[in-house]
């Protein structure tokens, strides 16, 4: 928690000029709601937030002081010291917590002399701070520095990490390599396909699209380098497409490629047009053959079939709505769009359908909010539809906080238009003239190109005054959230659009009764929207057919963690947990053993392999603990401790209450407490009886969703693992996770390569060439950094 | 609009529409539990120790906050029940959990007599000292021979060690107990029930008092001579002067306690002879007395005399006994702390009542504290050291010594004690203040400006002074600051309390429900005797 430091004056403190805090007025406005974009363009300015600026801010606006205080101290976006001159952000959702995240962020510390008591190294070139998730999980453990991000980032890569950051950021980016650019495709050309997904480019896919283009703009192929959204398969990023015409007929598929080596592909598939192209490419071929080992060979070593079996596998039984035509359409090509079934549903309703016609068919759909509660979403509209009103609200739900989920993100990055028209549906159906985006500010891209996306249909004349050029005014606009998981609550979310602090309030009433501005709101999460237009276009029955009884249709899942192929995935409801993460995540790494999924996120909990052929739909979830949730699945494996996970999940609810209620902002803390001392080894045997106790408690009483699910993950981990718990009653950790109750230990193996006590990062290993080496366990960290680097399994955990 | 009928407690009730669950259950007469509720202040739905039992349809139940949820016509509620009582007591041990502050001082916790020390210190340095007499002499009637023989644990708790040195609490308890005052405390009707209390040492005497404040007729016995038992022990080593020792005697005598002494059990003096005379006996023999014990038909165990420990009543019928006879003692205060309870259970036994032991005060314990808090402390206390008599040890304090040496009271107790509405549900709901272990936080107070003190440790996060404020339209206000369990209440821009509330700090202070918000002088209101009206008549 960042409070206001009443410490001697900040190291580093900008002097707060008043022409700037006026400029940002002027520009957010002065009203109370303006309070949260005027602190965001503050942070944004100065790196914080200077209380002096605060101060004249609230002199010369609406906004009170205390509404000013109070929000700025609500928001995690939201400095309130001095920041060094990069931020480093490490990932700490689900998947990179599993995958070490901690030992990462331990790492960077060490290597850039971070003390533990601040965030900033002594010269204050470096700040780092924890991040709840980066929804890049496939990638786990992730680390982000300013705008680069940092796939696999392991401890021992920490310096590698950080030379990277510096070479990258002195090489001044040429501000015209924008992957953002609208764009029309030169007619008749063949399309080669790169996934532009923030976590693609995370894996440099924006590097390899610049190749590419820079590559075909010199040998002058007629080939369109397009760039398309999510393909989904993100064990395979970065993915590289040349299409059909191109490739004899079937696209030929490319993972791995470098930007050194993206050209090559190009160059197999099409033939420089004249010969001076020709001559620059040999030219530039050879160049890069000096550049590229020559063995190399990245169409051959890059190339892959999507005909077989693993590929195959993981699209097997994928069904695609939300996510239709992915990996196919450009985000930002409204034509292309139009140009598959874009914007037909909601002419549709605009011209053939009354509201109620159209929320008949949400309702016989079956359709239920993908937002995680799995509320019947055509009930929802028509009690917005029924209330009498001049104004209606329509928010779209884009506060995907979950650590572990991304699916939110990626159907805003890869579909806003499709999103669009999901809400512009609701709208009318709803009686709404009034739209807001609510999409947290973590997503840069995903605001980037919904905001391109708007302001492309409003200069058509499309939205605004006119939806779709009917007189029937719909305005939508963008809020960016400003980091708080628990404004994913309805009633947080409007208080946060209201320009509060996200605090959520008792219902009834219910947002559809009494939201925004007290009017009826209807607030439907991303991928229920991304629904929409499929639903209208093929009708209820279609999307009925598919998916279980009691839950309908498909569902997006974030599959990561501990499996052979992660990514981005939509199947029916009632596939099984099995069919997920064997058939098409591949199961777990071989050697290992899958343990659990963590379904549901902090709401949710850990269903164990043993019940592994649980359908996945919104009862049987229920039924065995979890809950649907968002759609985060993260696989563990036989190197996750339960208790740790437990622990992970309360301390990311208890660091996420809003603190209004007593049962969630203490409640959450004890069981936290106690899950801190069994970790520690400190735990008694009454703990288990009264971390159950409490829990249900905390359940019973607490005032919002937050805090009655929260102690999910305990729940689900004490019920299918309470073993794992009394082990660590007597002080042992099964898993071997928990650093308190781990020693590490070097076996006869070990041949004196001294590798271990080279990248031992707090140089608890003596170096001692050809001879077995030891570790002093005072000064162990317990890192795991010696037992990863050991070439011959020498270190051992015990 | 037509009127809102439902049940509570399975009695009906009806409330026009809109009215709260809350609203409807204090229309019966329910007292449900409340402290962030304010009827100028839109429900917060904060501290749901309001909750209570909404019956759904489909059969299963739900609780919510009845401060914030509307009465519907036809719902069933269920209020005082065991699952609905456990989750308010769990809201309030939770709080208690995170509650940076005691209710009661460390000094008067461990006081076996209970005497609210800094209460005392408070009156002394004030020099108030004939009410100082009846307070102290409240608590521990023979507070002349405790200011001389008491081996004070109460200075070993008290916070001021860490700074400096304890407060010389005994020195001023004596200097106390010898101002001149008339003062006698009240004495009960008579009850009609006579009690003979056999020996006359420190349990048997204040046995004696307490029953006799009681109405009862009492009669001391002693083989001895003069009353005081053990403590001729002390009077023969110089520890306290004969004169003292006779001063507390005659306070006894006047107020009608009968001594006999010279009267040795045995003989024709039968326990049996006593009980069919009397309507109680208690036996107060000392550690001498556990010899003669068998002999006179007495249950023994290995410590001595065996007695129920609530009841205090022996193997004999109406025969009770305390003090070192059933376990010795060897504190003067803790052998007269025995003889209280002794009393106390006698009289419930002489009214036909159930016999129980005297609770133990309710109080939230902050425990140690860091030289770092106690310099928190010393904004208001005088820095001196430990006052030592200028008359050496025999003379003791003058007024100014006296007062001087209160004045050094770091005042650990809270201003708010006994009119806050948090210790009065700890209270009924039998809240256990430690249930959940873990990191305390530091202790803070701010007390440097104005006539408000603002401790946040002991904030609950009600949000009724921030609703207050903003209603007020205090320019600068109170606002939450941060987020989770890490909230707390401030003025924005790290101004000063008194900067934020310049139009409503009275009023915050009343509507406060804990001692988070209190006056600097609420101290000195409480010495005189400050009623709680509009502090804590919220609760009902």
């Amino acid at each position: 928690m960042r409070l206001p430091s009443t410490a001697s004056p900040n190291p580093g403190a900008p002097d707060v000029d008043v022409a700037f805090v006026r400029e940002a007025l002027d520009q957010a406005g002065r009203n109370p709601e303006a309070v949260i974009p005027v602190l965001q363009a503050f942070q944004e300015h100065y790196g914080y937030l200077p209380v002096e600026a605060l101060r004249l801010a609230s002199e010369q606006s609406e906004i009170r002081p205390a509404a000013m205080t109070g929000v700025a101290t609500f928001y995690d976006m939201f400095r309130h010291r001095p920041a060094g001159q990069h931020l480093i952000r490490v990932c700490r959702g689900t998947a990179c917590h599993v995958t070490g995240a901690d030992r990462v962020e331990e790492a960077l510390r060490q290597h850039l002399g971070i003390p533990k008591d601040s965030d900033t190294d002594a010269a204050r070139e470096f700040t780092i701070e924890g991040v709840a998730c980066l929804g890049c999980c496939t990638l786990a453990p992730v680390v982000k520095i300013e705008d680069q991000t940092f796939g696999h980032a392991k401890p021992e890569k920490a310096g590698s990490v950080i030379r990277e950051f510096r070479r990258n950021h002195h090489a001044a980016d040429d501000p015209g390599r924008s992957t953002e650019e609208l764009e029309t495709a030169p007619a008749g050309a063949i399309e080669v396909h790169v996934g532009l997904g923030s976590c693609c480019m995370a894996k440099g896919s924006d590097r390899i699209y610049h190749a590419l283009r820079e590559s075909a703009r010199r040998n002058g192929a007629h080939v369109n380098i397009k760039r398309v959204g999510c393909v989904g398969m993100c064990h395979q990023t970065p993915l590289v497409e040349v299409t059909g015409r191109a490739a004899g007929g079937r696209s030929a598929y490319y993972a791995g490629l470098t930007p050194a080596t993206a050209p090559a592909v190009l160059d197999f598939h099409f033939r420089p047009a004249g010969l001076r192209q020709r001559l620059g490419g040999l030219l530039n071929r050879t160049l890069d053959a000096l550049l590229v080992d020559a063995k190399e060979d990245p169409v051959r070593d890059c190339a892959i079939d999507l005909e077989a079996p693993a590929p195959r596998a993981f699209l097997g039984r994928q069904v695609h709505i939300a996510t239709e035509h992915f990996g196919t359409l450009d985000p930002l090509g409204l034509d292309e769009y139009l140009a598959h079934d874009g914007f037909k549903a909601l002419r549709r309703c605009l011209k053939e359908l009354s509201p109620d016609a159209i929320i008949n068919v949400i309702d016989q759909s079956g359709l239920r909010g993908r937002g995680g509660a799995g509320f019947p979403s055509g009930r929802k509209w028509r009690v917005v539809a029924q209330q009498a009103a001049e104004t209606k609200y329509v928010i779209c739900n884009g506060d995907e906080g979950d650590p572990g989920a991304f699916m939110d993100r990626m159907l805003l990055e890869s579909f806003p238009y499709r999103i669009i028209e999901g809400m512009a549906i609701a709208a009318v159906a709803v009686g709404a003239t009034e739209g807001v985006f609510y999409i947290r500010h973590e997503y840069p891209l995903a605001v980037k190109r919904v905001r391109t996306a708007i302001r492309e249909m409003e200069q058509r004349g499309w939205l605004g005054e006119k939806l779709l050029g009917r007189d029937r005014p719909f305005r939508l606009r963008i809020m960016e959230g400003a980091g708080a998981f628990v404004c994913g609550e309805e009633t947080a979310l409007i208080a946060s659009l209201e320009g509060q602090r996200g605090m959520p309030r008792l219902r009834p009433p219910f947002p559809a009764q009494s939201g925004f501005h007290d009017r009826p709101t209807l607030i439907n999460n991303v991928e229920t929207l991304a629904m929409v237009p499929w639903i209208v276009r093929h009708g209820a029955p279609a999307f009925a057919r598919i998916g279980t009884a009691g839950s309908k249709g498909t569902k997006v899942f974030a599959l990561a963690g501990a499996v052979r192929r992660g990514g981005l995935i939509e199947v029916p409801m009632g596939t099984t947990i099995r069919e997920v993460v064997e058939e098409i995540g591949g199961g777990v790494a071989p050697g290992r053993q899958w343990k659990a999924v963590q379904i549901g996120g902090p709401s949710g909990g850990c269903v164990p392999a043993s019940l592994a052929d649980t359908p996945i739909d919104y009862d049987s979830l229920r039924d065995v603990g979890a809950i649907m949730g968002s759609g985060g699945l993260v696989v563990l494996d036989d190197q996750a401790c339960m208790v740790d996970i437990a622990r992970y999940f309360l301390r990311f609810t208890q660091d996420q209450s809003c603190g209004k209620c007593t049962f969630c902002r203490i409640g959450t803390k004890r069981l936290l407490d106690i899950l801190d001392r069994l970790c520690a080894g400190k735990g008694r045997r009454q703990d288990l009886d009264e971390l159950d106790h409490l829990s249900r408690q905390v359940i019973q009483g607490s005032l919002c969703g937050l805090g009655k699910t929260a102690p999910n993950p305990v729940l689900t981990t004490l019920r299918y693992y309470r073993d794992e718990y009394e082990a660590h009653i007597e002080g042992r950790c099964p898993a071997r996770r928990c650093q308190a109750l781990v020693d590490y230990k070097i076996t006869s193996r070990c041949t004196g390569c001294t590798i271990c006590a080279q990248r031992c990062p707090v140089d608890a290993i003596p170096m001692r060439p050809y001879a077995r080496h030891e570790i002093n366990l005072d000064l162990c960290t317990r890192c795991d950094t010696c037992r990863q680097v050991c070439p011959y399994d020498a270190v051992e955990v015990e | 609009m037509t009127p809102v009928s439902l049940t509570i407690d399975g009695r009906a009730v009806t409330v026009e529409p809109g009215q709260t669950l809350l609203a409807a259950a204090r229309k019966l007469g329910i007292d449900v539990p409340t402290l962030c509720h304010h009827e100028k202040c839109t429900p917060s739905t904060s501290c749901l120790v309001c909750l209570v039992k909404v019956k759904t349809d489909n059969g299963s139940s739900r609780l919510v906050p009845s401060c914030a949820t509307r009465a519907e016509p036809g719902m069933v509620i269920e209020s005082e029940v065991a699952d609905v009582f456990e989750a308010r007591r769990t809201a309030l041990e939770l709080l208690f959990s995170d509650h940076v502050g005691d209710c009661l001082s460390p000094c008067h916790r461990i006081c076996p007599l209970q005497l609210n020390i800094p209460r005392m210190l408070r009156q002394v340095d004030d020099g108030q000292f004939t009410e100082a007499v009846a307070h102290v002499r409240a608590s521990v009637p023979l507070a002349g021979i405790t200011g001389w023989l008491c081996s004070s644990p109460c200075e070993q708790g008290c916070r001021r060690g860490v700074q400096d040195s304890p407060a010389a609490i005994r020195e001023v308890e004596r200097f106390v107990a010898e101002h001149d005052s008339p003062w006698l405390p009240q004495v009960a009707p008579d009850s009609g029930k006579s009690v003979v209390v056999i020996g006359a040492g420190p349990t048997g005497l204040i046995a004696a008092h307490d029953l006799r404040l009681n109405g009862h007729r009492v009669t001391v016995m002693d083989r001895r001579d003069e009353p005081g038992g053990s403590l001729w022990t002390e009077v023969e080593a110089g520890h306290l002067p004969s004169g003292t020792l006779a001063a507390e005697i005659d306070r006894l005598r006047r107020l009608g306690v009968e001594f006999r002494m010279g009267t040795a059990l045995g003989g024709e003096m039968s326990l049996g002879g006593l009980t069919s005379d009397h309507d109680a006996v208690l036996l107060a023999l000392g550690e001498n007395g556990k010899t003669q014990a068998k002999d006179l038909g007495l249950t023994l165990v290995p410590t001595g005399v065996k007695t129920d420990a609530t009841t205090c009543l022996t193997n004999l019928a109406r025969v009770f006994a305390a003090g070192s006879l059933v376990k010795s003692m060897r504190q003067v205060v803790r052998a007269m702390a025995e003889g209280r309870s002794a009393a106390r259970a006698v009289n419930q036994f002489l009214a036909g009542q159930v016999v129980q032991r005297l609770p133990k005060l309710f109080s939230s314990i902050m425990g140690k504290v860091s030289p770092e808090e106690v310099g928190k402390f010393m904004v208001g206390p005088s820095p001196v050291a430990r006052t030592v008599p200028a008359g050496g040890a025999n003379t003791g304090f003058t007024p100014a010594e006296a007062r001087g040496e209160s004045s050094r009271c770091l005042h650990c107790d809270c201003r708010s004690e006994g009119h806050c509405a948090l210790q009065r549900y700890a209270e009924i709901y039998h809240v256990d203040p430690n249930r959940f272990r873990g990191e305390r936080r530091p202790f803070e107070q701010h007390l440097e400006h104005g006539d408000i003190i603002f401790e946040p440790g002991k904030c609950i996060l009600c949000g009724i002074c921030v609703q207050l404020a903003e209603q007020a339209r205090e320019p600068l206000g109170l606002a939450f600051i941060g987020r989770g369990f890490d909230v707390k209440i401030g003025v924005p821009f790290s101004r000063k309390i008194d900067e934020g509330l310049q139009k409503v700090g009275r009023e915050c202070v009343e509507a406060c429900p804990t001692g988070a918000l209190a006056f600097k002088e609420d101290y000195v209101r409480q010495m005189q005797g400050f009623s709680s009206e509009g502090r804590c008549g919220r609760g009902g």
